[in-house]
């Protein structure tokens, strides 16, 4: 197993270098900065008496801080959840590409590693990579407006991290087909498929009534079907970070479903490449 | 009474056929059988397409045989204790660009197990010809990925050197260090299995070659082995021999001396017995060396 992390590190000290991320962990810092300099809040026995942004008022009307809180926090997961995971898809494309580069896997194979470390290696290492983003953006959001209202919650974290789930579904399906087609292109064309058809897939009762009953219908319910509901997951993590009461047992199945959708295809990406010859 | 060593690299047997959707594919290797005793510096040549490359990623565990085994320091080749005593460079390395050449040795020897100081990858970047600079690989001339590869393949200091084509984009001054390079890990008591096209290269390496040919070993053994030019000698006489009576005996003028291209032992002993009846005095005899190209083409040929 330490090999595995050994890769994973390796994975991240590479991220570190390249100026996409670089680029990322810098644009979430000076969002965080600007909002930490213009942003005033005024709470008054928990309820937000002022907002100001640039100068500008927020809010007229005098609202409860946590209710605010709440929505800014639905807001930001939702945008985070869908966004982050198009930003991934397209930053994080290359690294199982890279690796897999004619002159790269044949040095990295002759090294002490065995196949199926290199894979679940660069699986961990992207996937500890967005973790660090949601992470540091999540954290730095919630201390940011702790700090300024007073008003403590960790939800935003929380959500975010069961929006992170979701992307380990779509990281699976990105790194399977890298693995089959060597393309960054084709697997953050998979990545983005991957993240529609989950939606798709949570609203595939009112979608399906929208095509015509017949060949189309049922091809487009056998296409969803093997698919994580990644839209649930992420109206999920928009509740649970806004506070709003959340079936657990349904989230844990969501949750569940994008975990063994991605321990099946890790498992075709593992029986396919211990069998390819480089 | 001693441990008997078990050879650097044994193959026995080893078959590899590319199959394609369609179509029979391509036959690699067709039964190769071969032994690299520990200490050795073998040179690898044959044609484009004999099948050496495939040899070596079979060596290796990057691709796997169809048919035939496999030893690689006495153990089995994906086994991660012989991988660590393997220092590999492939022919075309490609190397993460964002990175820099210490941070590619680091990574490298996070996966090799190794615990180097910064001292020691400066000492080694410096052994190949290389700064530790704040260059970024991806601007590096091939020349110095080269040499980056090299460095790679010399972590750890291995066992066992599989280098292909090592000197492939370097000029002539480097490559001269590289030679040196290579004959200081010969004397440290490394293995070296060399696959390059630049002969004279392998000639100055070397002292084992084989030559591979549509997936079989054509021809293997030590290098003066191998150079010598079956059915020719090269020789000196005493002042004062006769020359028409030496071209009698069937010797040749050649150069400062005299050749004979008439055969084996016999023939030449027969031929020397003449001369020597006419009153010439044998000073030196050597038997006639090709250079490794002649020894390619002739056998590629199915000449002598």
């Amino acid at each position: 197993m330490r090999q595995v992390w050994r890769v994973a590190l390796d994975l991240l000290l590479e991220a570190s270098r390249r100026r996409w991320f670089v680029a990322l962990f810098g644009a979430i810092t000076v969002v965080l900065v600007v909002l930490g300099l213009s942003l005033q809040l005024e709470v008054v026995d928990g309820a937000l008496a002022g907002s100001r942004l640039f100068g500008q008022v927020l809010l007229k009307d005098l609202f409860l801080g946590q209710t605010v809180l709440g929505f800014l926090n639905f807001a930001v997961a939702l945008v985070a959840f869908h966004g982050g995971a198009l930003f991934l898809c397209v930053a994080c494309s290359d690294f199982a590409v890279e690796l897999l580069a004619e002159g790269r896997i044949e040095h990295l194979l002759s090294l002490p590693v065995a196949r199926w470390q290199l894979l679940f290696g660069t699986y961990l290492g992207v996937l500890a990579l967005a973790a660090a983003g949601v992470l540091y953006g999540s954290l730095g959001l919630t201390l940011l407006l702790g700090v300024k209202s007073g008003l403590w919650s960790w939800r935003l974290a929380q959500g975010s991290a069961l929006g992170w789930v979701g992307f380990c579904a779509i990281y699976a399906a990105m790194l399977t087909t890298a693995f089959f087609v060597r393309s960054a292109a084709a697997s953050a064309a998979a990545g983005i498929a991957t993240l529609v058809l989950g939606v798709l897939s949570s609203n595939r009762e009112a979608v399906a009534a929208a095509i015509e009953a017949g060949a189309g219908r049922w091809a487009f319910r056998v296409l969803v079907m093997p698919f994580p509901r990644l839209g649930d997951l992420g109206q999920a993590s928009a509740y649970l970070a806004m506070g709003r009461p959340f079936d657990a047992l349904v989230t844990f199945k969501l949750a569940l479903g994008c975990l063994l959708f991605s321990g099946a295809l890790l498992s075709v990406a593992a029986w396919w490449f211990e069998r390819k010859d480089f | 009474m001693s441990i008997p060593v078990s050879p650097a690299v044994e193959v026995l047997e080893l078959e590899k056929t590319y199959r394609g959707l369609v179509g029979p594919g391509h036959r690699a290797l067709a039964g190769l059988s071969l032994t690299i005793p520990r200490g050795a510096a073998f040179g690898l040549i044959g044609p484009n397409g004999a099948g050496k490359t495939t040899f070596i990623k079979l060596l290796l565990g990057i691709a796997r045989p169809d048919r035939g085994t496999v030893r690689v320091l006495g153990g089995d080749p994906e086994d991660a204790s012989v991988r660590q005593q393997v220092g590999y460079l492939p022919e075309r390395l490609h190397l993460p660009a964002a990175l820099k050449a210490r941070d590619v040795l680091r990574s490298v020897s996070v996966l090799k197990r190794l615990h180097p100081t910064g001292e020691a990858l400066r000492g080694l970047l410096e052994r190949v010809g290389l700064r530790d600079s704040e260059q970024r690989v991806g601007t590096y001339s091939k020349g110095m990925r080269q040499r980056l590869g090299l460095a790679m393949a010399l972590l750890g200091e291995p066992r066992l050197l599989v280098l292909d084509e090592p000197t492939d984009g370097i000029d002539p001054p480097g490559r001269v260090e590289v030679r040196a390079l290579l004959l200081e890990e010969r004397r440290r008591g490394a293995t070296l299995l060399l696959n390059s096209h630049l002969l004279a290269e392998t000639e100055r390496v070397c002292d084992r070659v084989g030559v591979l040919d549509r997936g079989r070993l054509v021809l293997e053994g030590s290098l003066d082995e191998v150079r010598r030019a079956s059915g020719r000698w090269f020789l000196r006489f005493a002042p004062g021999a006769d020359p028409a009576a030496l071209v009698r005996s069937g010797f040749t003028p050649e150069g400062p001396g005299w050749a004979f291209a008439g055969g084996d032992e016999g023939p030449l002993n027969q031929a020397l017995d003449q001369a020597r009846a006419a009153g010439a005095r044998l000073v030196e005899l050597v038997p006639a060396q090709r250079d490794l190209e002649a020894v390619l083409s002739r056998t590629l040929e199915g000449g002598p």
